[in-house]
């Protein structure tokens, strides 16, 4: 053994160090934690959550056209557009939509292949559920968003 | 009935400066026993509240912060908790030895504290051979420990009550020694005699004029290192808390033990941890000493409001400076107290919490001001001291158990014996030695 390693055993050099560390630690700026409900985490920018169906900001018409290519992208098949054809204007009018959460894996391919940007997966992350057929979105839930319980005490 | 009256009030008199066991007076004895029991319950409570905190802090998580502002009525949460859960005593446990556990531990943790001397005047008694008593007691606590672990009829809390019985008694040892060579200290005066009078101690430091600690460098440091190390394995805390290893052994000794009983462990075992360390202090920290005892300063003109203090020995600037030290700490805590309501959430659900932190401070600042009162000022100068000191050996605590890993038992065993007693042995002689040369 070295004279430098004995010095070190003989002063717990390395203990000393740790102390030093959980020391330094201790300063409340390093808290990591968050109070859930209280505060809000600031979710990255590419996060990808919950579903929704953007409208038309001004005539609250849905921007989806039921092309029916969020379906055909989907991995997972979860994604089942019905439309029905307009007689007067020859076009594909979206009647519902729903969206199985349950087995979502937020890989946002639906969100890629949507061509007027109706479909898209946003920052929210309150998504649980008291039934399994709570996880299944239609269209009301979708344009509306999730509407988590508010905290209150 | 005249004679026990005219005993009590000659106590308050304040010529009158010595313990209630040397007065005689009962009552008193009675009143100081309350007092120590009243301030040692608190203390653990609080001592609760701030390890759950400054364990939190030091793992960069918040710790309690619910039940009430920044969590301050957990512990009072915990306690009601406790008190109202079932009752469990194991089917095939023995009934009478495992009621009698947690008593014993209680007891002897409480026991202890008859002659831990807070002041010259603040201790229940002073014996003669106090030092004796407080580790022969503290020791008696292993026979609770080995009671609740057999009277459990389990496989986990038995082989934490041998654990513990090992670490114990073998860390008694390495503590001997070291304690014995401070007590050789007390012995360097002109009459060559030392005394294990926890008082008595800490007058022969006030005599020698250095706290043990500084004595013979470095003998008293590596004795004081001895023995810090040694009572952290005495009071069964992490790093050495393999008796209650709760990835090893669930919960050790106490796993069977719930509610009332376990809480009568849990305050035995932070009484003891305050027990010990006020041995630490008594010996090597100087007791209730200030910092630098004999450094008066020049002596001062006090203002009107803070004249009539004739308890105070000297009234010299630095006295003074130290003398206000208590009050500061008091308004320390208020202000922080202060800093945390003014950045409490500001969300209506929490105003309750933000008004309770706002009166919390309130209170912490009245106290403060209490302490500035010369009467008072006086009073607790010594008995402040104490605590100072052991609040810095139970933040030493808190602190060994968020950095250090746990031993495994043959390195804790090792360690113990061949580490700490040896080392202990030389410093044991080396004192006898250099005492004898240099007294």
């Amino acid at each position: 053994m070295g004279l430098r390693k004995f010095l070190r055993m003989v002063f717990l050099v390395d203990l000393v160090k740790g102390l030093a560390l959980t020391f330094r630690y201790q300063d409340p700026r390093e808290i990591y934690t968050e109070q859930y409900p209280l505060q809000r985490p600031q979710v990255a920018e590419r996060y990808r959550g919950a579903p929704r169906l953007n409208v038309n900001a001004e005539t609250n018409e849905t921007l989806c056209i039921a092309c029916d290519l969020c379906a055909l992208a989907c991995p997972e098949h979860l994604i089942i557009v019905s439309s029905e054809r307009n007689e007067k204007t020859r076009r594909k009018e979206l009647t519902n939509f729903t969206y199985d959460l349950s087995r979502c894996m937020f890989c946002g391919l639906c969100e890629d292949a949507c061509p007027t940007d109706a479909l898209e997966l946003t920052q929210d992350f309150e998504l649980a559920n008291y039934t399994r057929e709570g996880a299944i979105w239609d269209r009301q839930t979708l344009e509306q968003g999730p509407q988590p319980t508010v905290y209150k005490r | 009935m005249q004679g026990i009256w005219d005993s009590f009030v000659g106590y308050l008199d304040p010529s009158v400066q010595m313990t209630p066991g040397e007065y005689g007076d009962p009552i008193w004895a009675l009143i100081y026993i309350l007092l120590v029991f009243t301030g040692v319950s608190i203390a653990v409570m609080s001592m609760n509240w701030l390890e759950r905190k400054i364990l939190a802090h030091m793992q960069v998580r918040l710790g309690p912060m619910r039940v009430g502002p920044h969590g301050l009525l957990q512990p009072i949460a915990d306690a009601i908790k406790l008190l109202i859960k079932e009752d469990i005593m194991p089917a095939e446990a023995d009934k009478a030895l495992f009621w009698m556990a947690p008593v014993v531990i209680v007891i002897t943790s409480f026991a202890v504290y008859t002659v831990i001397p807070f002041g010259p005047a603040h201790a229940v008694t002073d014996m003669n051979i106090g030092l004796l008593f407080m580790l022969g007691v503290s020791s008696l606590s292993v026979l609770g420990i080995i009671m609740a672990g057999w009277a459990s009829n389990s496989h986990y809390p038995l082989m934490g009550a041998l654990r513990s019985s090992a670490q114990m008694v073998s860390y008694e040892v390495a503590m001997g020694m070291a304690v014995v060579s401070a007590v050789l200290m007390t012995s360097m005066n002109a009459a060559g005699t030392g005394t294990l009078s926890m008082i008595g101690i800490v007058q022969a430091q006030e005599q020698q004029q250095i706290w043990f600690l500084f004595k013979f460098f470095p003998l008293g440091l590596v004795a004081f290192f001895i023995f810090a190390v040694a009572m952290v394995a005495e009071t069964n805390r992490a790093p050495f808390d393999l008796p209650e290893a709760e990835s090893e052994l669930v919960a050790g000794f106490h796993t069977e033990y719930s509610g009332f009983r376990w809480s009568l462990f849990f305050l035995a075992e932070y009484a003891a941890m305050i027990a010990v360390s006020s041995i630490g202090v008594t010996l090597w920290l100087g007791g209730w000493m200030r910092p630098f005892p004999t450094w008066h300063g020049p002596a001062v003109t006090l203002p009107w409001f803070w004249e009539k203090s004739n308890v105070l020995a000297h009234t010299g600037a630095v006295d003074l400076a130290f003398a206000l030290f208590p009050a500061l700490a008091f308004f320390v805590l208020a202000a922080l107290a202060a800093r945390a309501t003014i950045r409490f959430p500001k969300h209506p659900l929490m105003r309750i919490q933000r008004i309770g932190l706002a009166g919390f401070g309130a209170v912490l600042g009245g106290i403060g001001l209490l302490l500035l009162v010369p009467p008072v000022r006086d009073r607790i100068q010594d008995i402040s001291w104490f605590t100072f000191k052991v609040a810095a050996f139970m933040y030493m605590y808190i602190w060994y158990r968020g950095t250090f890993p746990r031993y495994r038992f043959d390195q804790l065993m090792q360690l113990g014996w061949k580490f700490m007693i040896p080392v202990g042995v030389v410093v044991l002689i080396g004192t006898a030695v250099v005492g004898v040369i240099w007294g």
